[in-house]
């Protein structure tokens, strides 16, 4: 295995159920390198999304070996499925999740918080310059109910990439949005792997947005029906040194 | 503290919700501290009434009739005890007050100047002269004074058991606030019923103590039943002469602790259920939280947090409530005086805050167990 590796698989499956048990997931195995820009694509049900949260840690596979940034997660508790999630990874949902409670700059910080990062100018400079780098900068102390959908999605792109992640998973990133606003988060993400070197995984059931990543995994029945590179897209050198 | 930052967030986000768990806290522990004082100063004040004038263990001879020998012996045991606050040996003589026709029973009490007021507190209770000096002078009480028409300075004219006539000269008029004392009890020097009862120098009648600690009453007197120097000694204890009142006194502090309990429990009812709707209302959040990476440990305090927040508010808010209940109800026609024990109020502050603590253990595990994916699964 390659040290170099962000995401290795090994027969991962997932079996959701313990009186009818219903397989979503069957022995799926892949590897995913560092700045990698891929997508998983399938129909509605293949497990896509089983997938992606088993990535993200935020489920446990059935069976099958998972290891992040060179960590076998098969031995980590719940507080260190935590703390990895919240340094490894960043997630961007379907649904932007943002907290309605919080201003945009507070949401976006957040998962810096979390991490143990002190509240200071340093923090909200960081976030701000985040945002401004996703063209939300005037949008920073409104509240996150104050601004529109698409820009709360691009928000919730901001709070994924706040504590720079190496991996960014984005499950149906762009459903709720119209063709503008997904044309717009599809450059950003580019933006993002292209100039601070993020690996993304993105799931999605729309095989033109898939077409526009470097390699694509397909997914029916639960099962990894290919694994191919996406010859159509011009790949750029990242620039890891800018993370 | 980003548990304690999103607590404070939760709450000020939903102030409705915030406000009504603070007053519902507020006006238990203002219960709690009014009811609670009213109770403990009313019974202090039955108390003092009944036996911070009087003796808590008296010593008599066993046969009634007899004097008691007050012993050196019996003197250093009394002395040495550090549960006796005040000793007062007395005689009691019973005479017949005569005035013209009019003629009225008088029990006159024969103590030290010094110990009538310890016991009695007679320099307060004077209300015209001063204390007795000499042994043909005597005090008595307000309501026979005025009923016989004395003032200071008159003669006091009575008849000794043995049909002696007796002059003694009123020097003072008190009014202890019972009818008991102040209408048929007279107060002397030891001097004049001794002498009227042809006593030796140390025979009394009874040996008045009061103790620190009146309810120490029954350890003392089984302490001191078995020593040699109370052979032929009898013990009254307070307590049996007032059991009635003891009765009445324990019946008030049950009745007084039930309605503490049911208005705590109450409060604990009503944080636990607010705090768990406000713990489903946020799981979406919480949810979020985790899936950002927030531990489980964390997730759970923002609700301990939201607990300690509001019960210290609710807490602060019913002490000054409480106190300012107790204030009004002072202004009004009160015949016992309100102390506010510190101990008392800074334990049901205490409680307070420890009850909402308590409350919030349920949605605090609920939040700490929850899964993030079942709120990302959900969606929005």
């Amino acid at each position: 295995m390659a040290d170099d590796l962000l995401v290795h698989a090994e027969g991962l499956s997932k079996v959701y159920g313990d009186v009818v048990p219903t397989p979503a997931l069957t022995d799926v195995s892949f590897s995913l390198g560092c700045h990698e820009f891929a997508s998983v694509i399938g129909r509605s049900g293949s497990g896509k999304s089983t997938l992606l949260n088993l990535i993200g840690l935020l489920d446990t596979p059935t069976s099958g070996r998972l290891v992040l940034n060179n960590r076998d997660t098969a031995g980590l508790d719940r507080d260190g499925r935590a703390k990895l999630r919240n340094t490894f990874v960043g997630f961007v949902f379907q649904f932007h999740h943002l907290l309605p409670e919080f201003s945009v700059i507070e949401n976006v910080y957040m998962p810096s918080l979390i991490r143990g990062d002190p509240q200071s100018t340093q923090l909200v400079d960081r976030a701000r310059e985040t945002l401004e780098t996703l063209a939300l900068g005037d949008v920073a102390d409104k509240n996150a109910n104050e601004i529109s959908g698409g820009q709360k999605q691009r928000v919730a792109v901001a709070r994924a990439l706040m504590n720079r992640p190496q991996l960014v998973l984005a499950d149906e990133p762009t459903g709720n949005l119209d063709t503008e606003n997904t044309d717009l988060v599809y450059e950003l993400f580019r933006k993002v792997n292209r100039e601070w070197g993020t690996g993304f995984l993105i799931v999605t059931h729309d095989r033109a947005i898939a077409q526009q990543t470097d390699r694509i995994l397909e997914l029916s029945d639960g099962r990894l029906l290919q694994d191919v590179a996406n010859p159509g897209v011009e790949r750029e050198a990242p620039a890891p040194g800018k993370r | 503290m980003l548990s304690l930052r999103i607590a404070t967030r939760f709450l000020r986000t939903s102030p409705g919700q915030s406000i009504l768990i603070v007053a519902g806290i507020a006006v238990g522990i203002a219960v709690q501290i009014f009811v609670g004082t009213l109770i403990t100063s009313l019974q202090a004040s039955l108390l003092d009434t009944t036996i911070g004038n009087a003796s808590h263990v008296t010593l008599q001879n066993v046969d009634d009739k007899k004097a008691i020998v007050y012993t050196p012996a019996i003197q250093r045991v009394l002395a040495s005890d550090p549960r006796v606050k005040l000793i007062v040996p007395d005689r009691v003589l019973s005479v017949i007050f005569s005035k013209g026709t009019d003629s009225a029973p008088i029990n006159v009490v024969g103590a030290e100047p010094s110990d009538i007021n310890a016991i009695y507190k007679m320099r307060q209770h004077l209300v015209a002269g001063r204390l007795v000096n000499a042994a043909d002078e005597v005090i008595l009480g307000k309501s026979f004074a005025k009923k016989y028409q004395l003032k200071t300075g008159d003669p006091v004219l009575v008849v000794l058991p043995g049909g002696e006539q007796q002059k003694l000269t009123l020097v003072g008029i008190f009014d202890v606030g019972t009818s008991a004392v102040n209408d048929r009890i007279g107060f002397t020097t030891p001097d004049f019923p001794r002498r009227a009862l042809g006593m030796a120098a140390n025979d009394y009648s009874d040996i008045q103590t009061q103790l620190t600690d009146p309810f120490q009453s029954q350890a003392v007197i089984r302490s001191w039943k078995g020593l040699e120097v109370f052979k032929g000694v009898q013990f009254k204890d307070w307590q049996v002469e007032n059991a009635q009142l003891l009765v009445g006194l324990q019946g008030q502090s049950s009745s007084s602790y039930m309605i503490q309990v049911f208005v705590l429990v109450a409060v604990a009812l009503g944080i636990a259920s607010t705090l768990a709707i406000s713990a489903v209302q946020k799981t979406r959040q919480i949810g979020i939280l985790k899936a950002m990476g927030l531990t489980d440990r964390r997730a759970g305090l923002v609700f301990l947090w939201e607990a300690a927040l509001l019960g210290g508010c609710g807490t602060a808010l019913g002490l000054v409530f409480g106190v300012g209940l107790l204030q009004l109800f002072q202004l009004g026609p009160l015949t016992f005086p309100i102390v506010l024990d510190p101990a008392f109020v800074g334990g049901s502050c205490a409680i307070g805050v420890v009850v909402a603590l308590l409350s919030a253990i349920i949605p605090s595990r609920g939040t700490s167990r929850l899964d993030p994916i079942e709120v990302i699964q959900g969606g929005g």
